[in-house]
Order: structure tokens, then C-alpha cells, then sequence
């Protein structure tokens, strides 16, 4: 987590919990008419308002899109690159731009994000490649992958936005050359002026060295020793946007070098893994169900498969979003109390925990 | 591959954004309570942001979590839990400020405390059941829509806003303008389709457009009246008068609040039966400044520091 305690805050959501009635602002004392006309309305629009009939009944909802593997190839040692296309014939899949993902279910309900790579024009099919993890539970899945199988797909999806800029250096370490292949070609095709430089392991493990076009630079550790971050950004010109996908250390060591007013454009990561846990348990209501909770998966995680309309947002333990009043039980609490959350009444599941066998009672 | 004639080589505008909380933290130690130096007006018009912003944005998150179990869209579901999460960031930012004024000499607290009330009492949940408090949530969820109209417009304003960096306002609260600015951009789109999808009658998104124009309108010259009146260096004067209201029009056309004339159009502009946020404020400017901020990257490099 990124901080500490941010500190007392006293404007707090909690100090304006209980208002008194509006009192007048220029006399100090005595009624402020405006609020309490305020109120005189949304007194009266409120019946009013609940007779206002909906434009139209809530949609439907609709499944995943399902998608046929048309064709499966190796660009290089340990990497499944996928070509999927519509499983019903005369489907089209949506337009995507480069950097974006899709959400792809696989087998027992796994869920991966993976981006989209190749050429963005190319609007019959999507492709996306993987990279084998030793255990790794999707990459295996995706590696079991044969021609004609079908998956699930979702979105596509954008956490890694391609803007127009007068020029571009992109950065790929490894595997995070597959939102950054689209982006070159596309910068390529429009004539902006970019710069790429592609580090990874070896030649042999490095897909896609040969699609690209343009001021490239491979740099595979076993010939060039370890990245440089400081040769990496040498020479930047002010109008150059830096994009980064790779290994964090890489991502991190890029950010730090490149100056201030440089647009930075890193892809967003997943929730990092839980540290330190222990398994314990989660009473969701006074005479709720009790859910086990593992010592390497979050408690919001859990709850969400029991509860899938569960409101949570930044998943980190700083927004709030999540928290749920702790009836009874001791918390380990590990989010920061913004917006006036006393410590011990509130319990933010999706970083907080307890420890080992303790069961916590909340307030659902 | 294929030659890609009528796809653009480079995107106009990203799309289909992920929305994310950003943990930001702004110090506020060295921020002169009049951060436009020499505009002490222009300074609380925009402050009254702050007033409005904390409660406001509370009550947003407040009345979102009541309507995401009712989102049978995923993609949507996906896009409200983001939206919460920044709106509550948001929110919390802004509390930050009020803390500042109060520690030198203004305290907001008459004011906020009034604002508290209607989002917390006027706008509650007001005991109601069954049908009524569906319609109810539906009907503040319109409210919420047209008020997201205004927060993008004043977002792509603050990015536009060179004025402000020429007249020398404070860089740390630029950035908190416009980081939030960008964001209120990058989510312009949630607040309406959520509505959209949940109710989508005309009459309910006109009628609380009305109401919420109106009420901004009244809550903004009240606040900067309130600011005036207490800020203990001005106590009430500026230059030796009260505040007029040209004054607001003289600013706006110098470009360091915006122009009331933008503030009026927003109104027809939400009215029209083909409104779509996406017509208006670049989504592109918004990410660029947010790759940036130095409060954005901040953040960005911590979180990314938990990965290792």
C-alpha cells in the first residue's frame, strides 16, 4: 500500500453526519428560508416524480460473446498466440483501439484479462497472445487451447488509452509487447514519429520483434545485458508521450526517469496479491451465512461470489467504497481510514482481514 | 493484414475507458488562502467548489450503491464501481481544502453544514418504500446526471483554463482542479447512462435538470457571498465593495472562472432529446493530463510499488 495514516481529517464525512436544520448564514440564528424551500419542493416532486413513468423496462442481461479459436500459433518460445473470431457466422466483433483488453472466461468460470494485439484494422478477428506461467492457472488454460474450441469474451475494454501525440516512445519488456504491437503499427501507419525499444530475455522468448516497423531497438537481455531505464529515455523531446507495458520493476524504473509534464501511459494492473494472511471467516449479517476466507484471497473477493452485487470500487483499501460496519469481532485493518471511517466500527473487506480462525460479523 | 481504409490510424478519442480511483494526496501547507494571487473573487468563485464538493460527491456514492444491484449490464456495473470509487477520492480531496481554510481563519462550516442537510435530509432516502423509494432513487439519479452535465463542462473548462496558469494560481491546487477536472471528463458518460438504463423518461431527466440548475445557480452565489463575508482578511469587501455580480462576468471573460454564458448553454445542451455526454470535453485531453499530474503519477508509482 502506498501510505500511512493520511491523517486527521476534520471536515470529515463524519462531522456533517447529523446537520442541524438549516440555520440562516447572514444573521447567524433563526431559519434559512432558502433550504427550507428546498426542502418544500423536493416535498412536493417527490410524489409527483414517483408517478413519471420509466422510458423503458431495465434491458435484459446479456451473456458473454462467445468466440471460436480459429487458430493457434507460437510466435516464440512459451507464447500461445490465439486468433479468435465470431462463433456464429456473420457476426462481427466490436472495433477496438490499440492498448485495449478483453476479459476472457475460460474453463470453471476463470477469469484473465488479455490485450488485444496484431493489426487494429483488421476487423475479422482478435488476437491475443499468452505467455505460459509455470502453475499459472489461466496461461495453462489458454495453453490447452486447440482450433475450434470456443471461450467467453468480454469488452473490449480500455485501461491503457492510446492519445494522439507529436511523437512516442514505446517500451515493451516481454509479453507486454501486445498492447504495444497495435500501437506502433497504428503510430507507423499514421506517420507520427516513435521510437520503440523491446527488452525481454532472449531472441527466442521475444514474439513480434519482426512486426515492427519504424525506429526499433530489441535488446534482448542475453546480448545486451539487463535494461537500462536511463538509456531508455535519453534524448526525450518535450510532445513525446511514453507508453510502457512490461514487468513492474521495468514500468517503475521508466516512470522515475521520464521528467515531469511527459504524459506517462503504464498499463493498469490487478489488485496486488494479498501479503502476510491468514485464513479466517466472514459473517455477512447478524443471522447471515458465514463464508470462509483463504489466507491468499481477499474477503471481498469471497463475498462478491456470494454476493455479486456488492459495491466496492478501488480494491486497495483507500476509497471507502466497500466498507461495512463491524458488529462483532477483531479486524486486522489494513486500508486507511479516509472520509472520517472510525477505526474498529468500519471494516474495509477488499484489503483488511483477521487473524487466523477469528470470525468478524458485518453489518450487510 | 488487411489495408484498414476506414479505420483512423490513430483513435480520436480512446474508448471504452476502465475507470479507476486514483489514490492522490495533495499538501496543502504552503497554499495561500487567495491561491490566484491578487483575485481574491475569482479565488472563492471557484472555491466554492470545495464547499459544494465533499457532501456533494458523498451523497453521489451514497445513492450509486443503491443502484448497482439493480444494473443488469455488466460493462455498466463495471463502470459505476469505478465512478464510485473516484467520485468518493473526489469527495475527500476536497475536505482536504476545507480543513486548510479553516486552519487559517475561514471556517466553512455554517455553510457546508447547510449543504450536508439538503444532500442528507432534502435528498436522503426520506422514509419512503415500495415503488416510491424506486422512483425516488431513480429521481436523484437524474439529479445526478444533470449535475455530472456541469461537473464535465467545468472539468473541460479547468483543463482548458491557460489563464489560470499565466495569472500564477497555486500549481497544487491547479492540479487537484484538474486532476479532478480530467476525471470528471474521463467519467462524464456514467452518471447519465446509468440513468439511461435504469429509468430513461424524458420528463424525470428534464425536471431534475430544473431543479438542479436552479439550485447550483442559487448554492453558488450564496457561497461565494458566505466566502467573502468570512474570509478574515476581505470581511466582506473587496477594494471596498461588496461583491457584484459583473464581477463574475468581468472574470469569466478573463478567463479565470468560466463564462456564465457557458454555464446558461449546458442547460439546452443536456435538454436535447439526442444529448449524449460523449458530445462534449475530449476524452483524449482528460487522459493525457491525467499521464501528467503530478498527484496522478504519484499515485500511480505507489500503487504500482505494492506489485513488487
Amino acid at each position: 500500500m502506498s501510505g500511512g495514516y493520511r491523517g486527521h481529517v476534520k471536515h470529515s464525512s463524519e462531522y456533517y453526519a447529523r446537520p442541524r436544520r438549516p440555520v440562516s448564514l447572514t444573521r447567524g440564528r433563526g431559519p434559512d428560508r432558502f433550504m427550507l424551500a428546498l426542502e418544500r419542493v423536493a416535498r412536493g416532486i417527490e410524489p409527483l416524480t414517483a408517478r413519471l413513468r420509466p422510458g423503458h423496462p431495465i434491458p435484459e442481461p446479456e451473456g458473454e460473446r462467445t468466440v471460436r479459436v480459429e487458430r493457434v500459433e507460437h510466435p516464440a518460445e512459451g507464447v500461445a498466440q490465439l486468433t479468435l473470431v465470431p462463433a456464429r457466422p456473420g457476426e462481427t466483433l466490436p472495433a477496438w483501439q490499440p492498448g485495449q483488453h478483453v476479459d476472457v472466461v475460460l474453463g470453471g468460470g476463470v477469469l484473465r484479462q488479455y490485450s488485444l494485439t496484431g493489426d487494429p484494422s483488421d476487423r475479422s478477428a482478435y488476437r491475443i497472445a499468452v505467455r505460459r506461467i509455470p502453475d499459472g492457472v489461466g496461461s495453462g488454460l489458454v495453453h490447452g487451447l486447440r482450433e475450434g474450441d470456443t471461450i467467453g469474451l468480454r469488452g473490449p475494454r480500455n485501461a491503457f488509452p492510446f492519445t494522439r501525440a507529436e511523437r512516442y516512445l514505446f517500451v515493451a519488456g516481454g509479453i507486454g509487447i501486445t498492447p504495444i504491437l497495435p500501437m506502433v503499427l497504428s503510430a507507423h501507419r499514421a506517420a507520427v514519429p516513435a521510437r520503440t525499444v523491446y527488452t525481454g530475455r532472449s531472441r527466442a522468448t521475444m514474439p513480434f520483434a519482426d512486426l515492427l516497423p519504424g525506429e526499433v531497438s530489441v535488446r534482448p537481455d542475453d546480448e545486451c545485458g539487463p535494461p537500462d531505464p536511463a538509456a531508455i529515455v535519453e534524448g526525450l523531446t518535450p510532445g513525446t508521450a511514453v507508453y510502457v507495458c512490461g514487468p513492474s520493476p521495468l514500468i517503475e524504473a521508466v516512470r522515475a526517469r521520464t521528467p515531469e509534464g511527459t504524459p506517462f501511459f503504464s498499463e493498469r494492473f490487478a489488485p496486488a496479491p494479498v501479503v502476510d494472511g491468514e485464513p479466517f471467516e466472514v459473517q455477512l449479517g447478524e443471522d447471515g451465512p458465514v463464508v470462509p476466507i483463504p489466507a491468499d484471497e481477499s474477503a471481498l473477493e469471497v463475498m462478491r461470489r456470494v454476493r455479486p452485487a456488492t459495491a466496492y470500487s478501488c480494491r486497495q483499501g483507500f476509497c471507502g467504497t466497500c466498507r461495512l460496519t463491524l458488529l462483532s469481532g477483531e479486524a486486522d485493518h489494513r486500508d486507511r481510514p479516509t472520509g472520517g471511517s472510525p477505526r474498529g466500527e468500519e471494516f474495509a473487506p477488499c484489503v483488511s482481514r483477521a487473524a487466523g480462525g477469528e470470525r468478524l460479523v458485518l453489518d450487510v | 493484414m488487411s489495408t484498414g481504409a476506414e479505420t483512423p490510424p490513430l483513435p480520436d478519442e480512446p474508448d471504452r475507458l476502465v475507470l479507476h480511483a486514483r489514490d492522490v494526496e495533495f499538501d496543502w501547507s504552503s497554499l495561500d488562502l487567495h491561491w490566484i494571487p491578487g483575485e481574491p473573487f475569482a479565488t472563492h468563485v471557484i472555491n466554492v467548489l470545495h464547499l459544494l464538493l465533499p457532501e456533494g460527491e458523498r451523497w453521489f456514492v451514497e445513492v450509486f450503491k443503491q443502484a448497482v444491484p439493480h444494473i443488469t449490464d455488466e460493462e455498466l456495473r463495471q463502470q459505476v464501481l469505478g465512478f464510485i470509487g473516484q467520485e468518493a477520492v473526489h469527495a475527500e480531496a476536497h475536505a482536504g481544502v476545507l480543513d486548510h481554510m479553516d486552519a487559517h481563519g475561514l471556517d466553512p462550516t455554517p455553510y457546508v453544514e447547510q449543504i450536508a442537510w439538503m444532500f442528507r435530509v432534502v435528498l436522503g432516502d426520506r422514509d419512503l418504500d415500495g415503488r416510491r423509494e424506486w422512483a425516488w432513487l431513480r429521481t436523484r439519479l437524474a439529479v445526478i446526471a444533470g449535475i455530472e452535465h456541469y461537473t464535465a463542462v467545468l472539468g473541460q473548462w479547468v483543463l482548458d483554463a491557460r489563464k489560470l496558469d499565466e495569472a500564477g494560481a497555486d500549481a497544487t491546487m491547479l492540479d487537484l482542479l484538474r486532476w479532478h477536472g480530467a476525471e470528471e471528463v474521463e467519467h462524464r458518460a456514467v452518471a447519465y447512462d446509468l440513468f439511461m438504463h435504469l429509468d430513461g423518461g424524458y420528463p424525470r431527466r428534464a425536471l431534475a435538470m430544473g431543479v438542479a440548475a436552479t439550485a447550483l445557480a442559487v448554492l453558488w452565489v450564496r457561497g461565494v457571498r458566505f466566502l467573502v463575508a468570512n474570509d478574515p482578511y476581505l470581511r466582506g469587501r473587496i477594494g471596498g465593495q461588496r461583491p457584484k455580480a459583473r464581477w463574475a462576468l468581468r472574470d469569466g471573460r478573463r478567463g479565470l472562472i468560466p463564462h456564465l454564458s457557458r454555464l446558461a448553454g449546458a442547460i439546452p445542451e443536456y435538454l436535447r432529446r439526442k444529448y449524449h455526454p460523449s458530445q462534449y470535453g475530449s476524452t483524449s485531453q482528460a487522459v493525457a493530463y491525467l499521464a501528467t499530474s503530478p498527484a496522478a503519477r504519484a499515485a500511480e508509482a505507489a500503487e504500482q510499488g505494492a506489485h513488487r
